[in-house]
Parts: C-alpha cells; sequence; structure tokens
C-alpha cells in the first residue's frame, strides 16, 4: 500500500512539473510578444518585431533549464534523469549488471531473511501480558546444574514474598488421552490455579484455570493450549464442556475442557494440554506433595507492582537461603545449591540467542563480501569510464553532478539487488524458521512482515551511497586528474589499492566463513560415520503408552507380555521385546540416573556413591537389539514381581566397580534418596549378567555405567521394539492390529526405525552444516568472481607493460606466473588477516559463553586450501589472456 | 564613449528587488523600469533576468501570481513581500556603504611627505 502512494506521488510530481513546464512557456512568450508590441509601436514590421524580441530575450532553452535549476527540486528531478541514465548503462552491460545484481541480492536477501527471524524470535515480545515482569525460577547444585523444584521446596520459598506477586507452578506429565478422537498420549502440564494468571494469559474460548480448581476435591479441568485446539481440534468451539479421560502413571481421572488459552509460547516444554492438579494422582500423593527432593515442577513469577528484578533476586537468594539452612540434612552445603532467577523473555531466547547471533554475524559478513565484490566491479568499471568522467568534468560538470550520477547508478543497481533479494528473502525465512524452531519455540509459525521489506532497504541504500562514494572522482587539477586525450585505461594507483583492500576483505571474510562451515561440517561428519553400538536399520520402535485405566499393575504387565508375545508370532518378525525408553528419543526418560551401591565390590572412597543410567527392558531386548550377552543370562518370564530380584549390568560397571572380579551373582542396591517416590524399591538384587556398553543417548557412545532393570519387576514400560526381516515399516499396520486386538484403545504411536530416529536427532547438525555451508559457499562464490574480476581488471590496465616486457624477451610464462602470484597474495594475506581475525574474536567470544568450541586445525587448513585454489582458479583466466597479449598490437595501441 | 554602464555582479538581485519595491511588476515590465529610472544606461541581459526571478520567489523575497497586462495579456506579475523589503533596506544600506567607500579611496590624491 505505502508503495502505490509512493508511486502515486511520483507520477503527480511529474505531472506538477510539465505543468509548471507549461507556466514558463506562457511567461516567457508574454515578455516576448510585449517586447514586440513595443518594438512594433515604435514602427517595425510585426515579424520582424517578434524576431528581433526573440534575439534579444537569449537562448530559450538555456534560460528555462537555468529558471527550472533556480526553482529548487532539480536535484530530485536531475537525479531522475541520472538513473535513466544508469538503467541505460547498465543494459549495456549484461554481464557486469547481472554479477553485480545477483551479488547484491544475496546479500541482502540473506540479511532481511536472518534479520526476521532474529526479530520475531529474538527481539519480539512475548504474548504474554507485561511480558518483562514475568520470571522464571531454576535451581543448581554440584551434580544438577539445572533442576527444577519440589512442592515443599515452593512452599517455602513461596511463603510472604515481597518483590513478588505471585508464583505459578507447572509440571509436565505425559496423559492418555481417551476421548478426544483416537486414544492417545499428550504431553500435558499440570497447572495450580495462579498459573495463568501469573503467566498473563487470557482465554480465547471458554476460561482458564483459577483458584478454585486447586484442592483435591475440586473437579477435573482442562485447558487446550491454542495450536492444539486449531491442529488437532481443527478449531472446533463446541470441544467445550466435554469430558474426557485422562490417564497417567498413577491412575486415571477425568476432566472437563472448560477453555482454550490464547496462542503462546509453550515453556519450558511442549505442552498441547494443561490440566488441573486434581487429575493427576501423582501430585496429590505424598511424593509430590512431601518429598523435598522430588523435583519436577516448573516455578514461575510474576514481579510485584514496582519492585524489580534485581531486587526479587536479592529477596529469593535470601529466602532460599533460609530453607538451605533449615534442611542441612538435603541440602549439604558442599553441593552448592543456588537459585537463579531470570527473565523469562530471556530464558525462552537463551538457546536460540547465541545460534541466531552467529547467522546474523555470517549474513553480515556474506553482505560484506557482496559490497566488497560489487564495489569491486563498480570501481573497474568507472575507472574504465575515467575518460567520459573527465570529458564531462571539463565541460563543466561539478563533482557533486559526477557524484551524482554515480549514486544514480549504484541506486539502480542496488534497486535491482532489493528486489531480487526480497524475492529470496522470502523462502529463507521458511527455511530459517524451520531451522531455528529447534531452538526455540517461538521461530514456529514466524511469518513474513514489512519489516523484512525495511530491512532490505535500508541495505541496500548503505550499499548505494557505499558504491557511489568508493570511485575517485576527476580532480580540478589536471596534473593530479587524468586526461581524456589517451584512450586506454590507465589505472591510478589509488583505485588499484582499493580494489586489492576489497579483495582482501572478501577472501577474509570467506575463509571465516568456510572455516567455522569446515568446524561444523566436521562435527555432522563424525557423529554420521559413528556407528551405533547395536543394530538400528532393522529395528522398529513403536510407543505403546501405559493405559492403566482400570486395570491393575498385574494387567498392565500382561498386557506388555501379551503384545510382545503375539506381535513376535506375525511374519516377517524376528524378535520383540518392550522398554520404557525409545533410544535418542526419549531424552526424558533416558536422562534417568541413579546411585548405587554394591555388596562386595570395592568402593573407591566414602564419598557419594556412584550413578548408573537407569533403564528398564524385557526379556529378549539384547536380543532384539543385535547386542550378545558376555556372561550370564538373559531376563526371562520367571523375573516377575515377586521373585527374587535381578539386574543386568554393562561392561563399564563391572569394569570399573568389579576390576577383574566376577560381577555374576553379586549384589547391587538403588541407594538414591529420588528411589522412594518412583515407586523403586532399595532392597538388594542380583546381578545376572554383564551386556556390552550399549549407549541409547548419546549419538557419540560414551562409557556411561548403565544398570537394566526387567520390566516385569517394578514395571516400568511403553516401548515396543521389533526387529524386522525385510522392510520394518511394512509391519506397521500389522502390529497395530495385532495390539488393538489386545486391547482396543490402545494407543499405537510414532513408529519408526532406530536409524530414522537416530537421522531426525542429528538433524539440527545437519542444518548446522547445510545452512553455514551454504552462507560459505555463496561466500566463496563470490569471493572468485571478485579475485579473478580485480585480476582481469588489472592485467587489462597493464597490457601495455606487458607487452613492453613480451617485446623485450620476457617469456609468456613469465608473465603468467607473475599475475598468477598476484592473485595468490592476494588471497594469502586474505587468509592470513581471516585467521587474525578469527583467532582474536574465538577468544573474545570463548570469554562470554563456555559452550563456545574453536574449530581444529583440519577445517582451517582445507579451508585455507580451498581459498588457495579457488583464488588461483580465479587468477588463471586473466594470467592466460596477460601470457597472451600481442607486443606490436598492444604497443600500437598506446 | 559607451553611455551604457557594465551590470556589476551581483547587483542584479537589488536592481530587480528595487524595481518591483515601486509596485508590482512583470518581467518585461521590470526590464523597462530598470532601463527607465536608470535613464537606458543600465541594460540587462533579458535571459539573466528570469533566473533571478526565480531565484528571487525560492529564496521567498517575491510573491509571483498572474494577472493581465495593459495590453492585454496573460502575464506573471511579481511583488515584494515583507522578505523582501527587509532584504532590500540591507542590500542598499551595503550598497551605499560600498559607493561610499569606493569614493572615498578614488578620491584620495597623493600626498608629499
Amino acid at each position: 500500500m505505502k508503495l502505490l502512494a509512493y508511486l502515486r506521488s511520483l507520477i503527480s510530481a511529474v505531472q506538477h512539473r510539465n505543468h509548471e513546464d507549461g507556466d514558463l512557456d506562457e511567461e516567457f512568450l508574454a515578455h516576448i510578444q510585449s517586447h514586440a508590441d513595443d518594438l512594433e509601436r515604435s514602427g517595425m514590421p510585426r515579424a520582424e518585431a517578434e524576431r528581433q524580441a526573440r534575439i534579444a530575450f537569449g537562448g530559450y532553452a538555456r534560460v528555462k533549464e537555468e529558471c527550472r535549476e533556480e526553482r529548487g527540486g532539480f536535484w530530485f528531478e536531475s537525479l531522475w534523469k541520472d538513473i535513466s541514465f544508469g538503467l541505460r548503462m547498465l543494459y549495456k552491460n549484461p554481464g557486469f549488471t547481472a554479477v553485480a545484481v545477483i551479488t547484491l541480492a544475496l546479500g541482502i536477501g540473506a540479511n532481511a531473511a536472518i534479520f526476521s527471524v532474529v526479530r520475531g524470535v529474538l527481539l519480539r515480545p512475548l504474548a504474554n501480558q507485561d511480558e518483562d515482569r514475568l520470571l522464571y525460577l531454576r535451581q543448581s547444585a554440584t551434580g544438577d546444574d539445572d533442576a527444577a523444584f519440589s512442592i515443599p521446596e515452593i512452599k517455602d520459598i513461596g511463603a510472604n514474598l515481597k518483590t513478588i506477586k505471585e508464583l505459578g507452578t507447572l509440571s509436565q506429565l505425559d496423559f492418555t488421552v481417551v476421548g478426544l478422537g483416537q486414544p492417545r498420549e499428550i504431553s500435558a502440564g499440570v497447572a495450580d490455579g495462579n498459573y495463568f494468571d501469573v503467566m498473563g494469559l487470557k482465554p480465547v474460548l471458554g476460561r482458564l484455570l483459577n483458584p478454585g480448581d486447586d484442592g483435591p476435591n475440586a473437579a477435573g479441568a482442562l485447558v487446550l493450549t491454542y495450536r492444539f485446539w486449531t491442529t488437532s481440534m481443527h478449531s472446533d468451539p463446541t470441544v467445550i464442556g466435554k469430558t474426557v479421560r485422562l490417564g497417567s502413571f498413577e491412575g486415571t481421572r477425568s476432566a472437563t475442557i472448560v477453555g482454550v488459552v490464547e496462542p503462546s509460547v509453550p515453556y519450558p516444554i511442549e505442552t498441547q494440554i494443561i490440566a488441573n492438579i486434581v487429575t493427576s494422582p501423582h501430585h496429590l500423593s505424598a511424593t509430590m506433595v512431601e518429598g523435598r527432593v522430588h523435583r519436577m515442577t516448573e516455578v514461575f513469577a510474576r514481579l510485584a507492582p514496582g519492585a524489580e528484578l534485581e531486587s526479587a533476586r536479592a529477596e529469593l537468594n535470601t529466602v532460599y537461603a533460609g530453607m538451605l539452612t533449615a534442611h542441612p540434612e538435603v541440602y549439604k552445603p558442599s553441593d552448592h545449591y543456588q537459585i537463579t532467577v531470570t527473565r523469562m523473555h530471556d530464558q525462552i531466547n537463551s538457546r536460540a540467542r547465541t545460534i541466531l547471533w552467529v547467522l546474523f554475524a555470517a549474513s553480515g559478513l556474506l553482505f560484506v563480501i557482496a559490497c566488497s565484490n560489487v564495489a569491486n566491479l563498480f570501481l573497474a568499471r568507472t575507472v574504465r569510464r575515467e575518460p567520459e568522467l573527465a570529458l564531462r568534468s571539463a565541460l563543466g560538470a561539478t563533482k557533486a553532478v559526477l557524484r551524482r550520477s554515480l549514486l544514480a547508478e549504484a541506486l539502480v543497481l542496488c534497486g535491482a539487488g532489493l528486489l531480487a533479494g526480497v524475492l529470496i528473502a522470502a523462502p529463507m525465512v521458511t527455511v530459517l524458521s524451520r531451522y531455528a524452531a529447534r531452538f526455540s519455540a517461538r521461530a514456529v509459525g514466524l511469518t513474513l512482515d514489512s519489516s523484512l521489506l525495511w530491512i532490505g532497504v535500508a541495505l541496500a541504500l548503505i550499499a548505494a551511497v557505499f558504491l557511489a562514494f568508493v570511485p575517485r572522482l576527476p580532480s580540478g587539477d589536471s596534473s593530479k586528474g587524468f586526461g581524456i586525450s589517451s584512450s586506454s585505461v590507465r589505472i591510478t594507483g589509488g583505485s588499484r589499492r582499493r580494489l586489492r583492500i576489497f579483495a582482501v576483505t572478501q577472501i577474509t571474510a570467506s575463509f571465516l566463513l568456510l572455516a567455522g562451515a569446515g568446524a561444523l561440517l566436521r562435527t555432522l561428519l563424525v557423529l554420521q560415520r559413528t556407528q551405533p553400538p547395536f543394530e538400528t536399520a532393522h529395528v522398529l520402535a513403536v510407543n505403546l503408552p501405559v493405559m492403566s485405566d482400570g486395570r491393575t499393575p498385574e494387567q498392565v504387565s500382561e498386557f506388555y507380555r501379551e503384545a510382545q508375545r503375539r506381535v513376535a508370532t506375525l511374519p516377517g518378525v524376528e524378535r520383540a521385546s518392550t522398554s520404557f525408553a525409545t533410544p535418542w528419543r526419549d531424552a526424558r526418560f533416558l536422562n534417568l540416573s541413579f546411585s548405587f551401591a554394591l555388596q562386595g565390590a570395592q568402593r573407591e572412597n566414602a564419598l557419594d556413591d556412584p550413578r548408573a543410567r537407569f533403564r528398564s527392558v524385557s526379556p529378549g531386548f539384547f536380543e532384539t537389539m543385535g547386542v550378545p550377552i558376555l556372561e550370564g543370562r538373559d531376563f526371562d518370564d520367571r523375573d516377575r514381581d515377586g521373585a527374587e530380584r535381578v539386574v543386568i549390568i554393562n561392561q563399564s560397571v563391572a569394569k570399573q566397580l568389579f576390576q577383574g572380579q566376577d560381577p555374576v551373582n553379586r549384589e547391587l542396591r538403588w541407594t538414591d534418596p529420588v528411589m522412594k517416590f518412583i515407586g523403586i524399591s532399595y532392597e538388594p538384587r542380583r546381578i545376572i549378567a554383564v551386556v556390552p556398553d550399549l549407549d541409547d543417548q548419546d549419538l557419540i557412545p560414551s562409557q556411561a555405567m548403565t544398570v537394566y532393570q526387567p520390566t516385569n519387576q517394578e514395571g516400568w514400560n511403553g516401548r515396543l521394539f521389533v526387529r524386522a526381516k525385510t522392510d520394518p515399516y511394512a509391519l506397521v499396520p500389522s502390529i497395530t492390529r495385532e495390539i488393538h486386538e489386545i486391547a482396543a484403545d490402545q494407543p499405537v504411536e510414532h513408529a519408526s526405525t532406530l536409524d530414522d530416529i537416530r537421522t531426525e536427532v542429528m538433524t539440527p547438525d545437519r542444518l548446522n552444516a547445510v545452512v553455514f555451508g551454504g552462507f560459505a559457499s555463496l561466500a566463496l562464490l563470490i569471493s572468485v568472481v571478485g579475485v579473478a574480476g580485480v585480476l582481469a581488471f588489472s592485467v587489462s590496465g597493464r597490457t601495455r607493460e606487458f607487452g613492453i616486457r613480451l617485446a623485450l624477451g620476457a617469456s609468456p610464462r613469465h608473465v603468467l606466473t607473475d599475475v598468477l602470484i598476484e592473485g595468490l597474495v592476494i588471497a594469502v594475506i586474505g587468509v592470513t588477516t581471516g585467521a587474525v581475525v578469527g583467532f582474536v574474536s574465538a577468544r573474545a567470544i570463548a570469554k562470554y559463553t563456555a559452550d563456545f568450541q574453536v574449530p581444529g586445525a583440519l577445517p582451517l587448513v582445507v579451508s585455507a586450501g580451498l581459498i588457495l585454489a579457488a583464488a588461483l582458479i580465479a587468477s588463471a583466466l586473466p594470467a592466460a589472456r596477460a601470457a597472451q597479449v600481442d607486443a606490436v598490437q598492444a604497443l600500437r595501441s598506446e | 564613449m559607451n553611455p551604457q554602464a557594465e551590470l556589476l555582479p551581483g547587483t542584479l538581485d537589488l536592481l530587480i528587488l528595487k524595481a518591483v519595491s515601486l509596485g508590482s511588476l512583470h518581467g518585461y515590465g521590470i526590464l523597462l523600469r530598470i532601463e527607465q529610472i536608470s535613464g537606458g544606461a543600465l541594460l540587462i541581459e533579458q535571459g539573466a533576468l528570469y533566473p533571478a526571478l526565480f531565484r528571487l520567489v525560492r529564496q521567498g523575497y517575491l510573491k509571483a501570481s498572474w494577472g493581465t497586462s495593459d495590453n492585454n495579456r496573460r502575464a506573471k506579475y511579481y511583488e515584494l513581500n515583507a522578505g523582501g523589503r527587509k532584504r532590500l533596506r540591507e542590500e542598499e544600506e551595503a550598497w551605499n556603504r560600498v559607493v561610499a567607500a569606493m569614493t572615498l579611496v578614488l578620491g584620495a590624491e597623493a600626498v608629499q611627505s
């Protein structure tokens, strides 16, 4: 719309101009006629009088031009004329124009796109009301640097705060939801009645949870998130009032859908529905209410009116310190318990911030490269045009006029670059926001807005002004200026130096980008080359969430045994087993690790007990994964609740804690204080087998101590693994059918092979490499064009020199190597500068973020080699041309 | 000797302002009036008049409006506005100072020491 208005005003300005031109004519004619009248009165014939009057008036067109100039607004008008002149000039040099416009488009487009994403993800305020007064609380201690809170802790901290208006709490839980379409597992939050008030969110439909929904006697109520409502419920307003069954690990409750919350960023986890506390039996249990170390609750806070972040921090620190001293048995001073208070906005952005600013820096480098390149081309062209400029200058054009015509041309170039840039920016934003969505929920559904255009316009203007002021103009002093007489191009020292500087700048920036991309690519390659320690291609993982609605734990266990049995007999299935977590995907479960103690094993010292990863697997799990049992026996059907408690340990436990002794038949028991809250006993368990280390959590396998329990004891279940003889995905329908025959309302979800899960988990690394690799290749391409341009230009300017040298007997090979060396020198200086700049900035960055890794030597060496090779290729063509200079021709052209 | 005086640079604006200060005039009228007042001694190049007029309009000293001349032609009339009157006064004073100084200098006679 704004563009239309602008065009309209432009048109009216031109019309206005024509109108005023008419005025000028009328005024001048009146003058001439009046003069003629006087002459006629003095006796001259009319025709002669008019002729005389015209002569007396002088050069009609010149006077008109001068008047227009005096009237003002002339500058713009001339600029317009210059622009059309510029358009014609560019049209006549399609090669130059295309290269310059494409380069600018890349520079402008990439920057505009990334800025849009940075703005949308980092800078835009959250939807929450008064979002800058919304805080997020975490605590940390040695061994656990980022923990949520337990209910007793929240009670201790939250009482009588002056700087905080209210605390809101939310804990994550997966509900198996029956009554909303297909039964399925839904990621949910269980919130107290203050949560929505603290978050500053409003309903778009119905109501949200309030303090009336708290307490054990309230009716079950749940609120849908906007995203879930629109995507899964198709924005159906009749869902309000519907009653659904919510199943969690300690039982199933009914709840009524009371409302839909406005669109907002879910944090810290993507929740689809938010229910009140009564919907989760676990939240009402003593474990939850009294367990001081049962930390599963997120705490949000809203600053009291007038209070500031700093004062809230101070008060919370004081209150927290008081709690620590009141419970020394839980908070050992050696563990350094600490509370952290951050603004919600900063917290949400924390993951995306670094990566986006790095991207922004990368695109900034690309812009610098693009501008340098176009500046080079532009400068080279201006130097060629020096005779023309000198001629115009001699004919009376002032420096300002010449600069204006250069500016006009630069504007035309950058305008075209802007148009093309905006066109490529739109799809880039889509790709980038998908990329950024990996780091921030805020990038989901990011849309294009006018800021993209404005940032593009700003960049184009910057580039245009830069381009217009780079070339040197002929000065009035003829001794320093350039002659018009010589038709051949003579390059002045200043222009040549500038050309080199731009070429070096491009090489420097490209090298930095290449080195960065190289480091990321290497990370990816290492990940891809790493062989997972177990079978992945033929193993299908399927989610079978626990459905405890109306069933005893024994019945639930029996369901999984039955499922495993029936699936195993399906044609095409080699082996089936169950577990409680899918490798790589279920990070929340895979993270579980508890402290334990061995009987008979050497305790390293009296300090804390060792910790091991906790896994719950069914009989046949190791066989399904293609992992041998090194010693002892696998779990079997005898290992049930009530029977002797058994575990299997991995090699790391055996090696680190038994040191050569035989671990089989030794006893192990969990000692972690958390155990009593999750229903796992402290009784001793007999070690029945040792298996190799099979890291199912990290992409690069580590040697983490792991203890396996049978799913049939203290039943932790929910994932089915099927080893297929042929195509695993072909089995999905028959598996689903088989499961539904046992239990019709059992969700069967997210079937994919372990291979695909691994690939999916690696996506961020791949995207990193692709995005930065893309940037770096663009930069390299532009730089090659830039270096080639500079050298070609330099060669054409030295034609005479080469001619003389060849005439004096220099061999063409000498000339050739001369030019090649010139190109290499530019590249070497660029790479060296890049290395220095990179080193300095890496040290600066390392000061601010701990997780910054300096790329290894390999990517650096490879990038440097690439740049040098590219420079050589870029110099080859100009060098060949220099060697082929015909001496006689070159000298005659003088 | 040529009875017509060479127009000094920078004096055209002053002459135009003065001519117009006596009553609103169109371009040709301004020429005639300057010629007439100076007794034909000052002749203005016609082509130079209009750029000067446009400049004075842009600078805000003159106001232009369309009207009808004595011989029934549509013509653009110029008149002084407040800024123009002030400018005229200043220019006149400056000119008088220059003239006085020039007269003094040119009237000096050699003094024997």
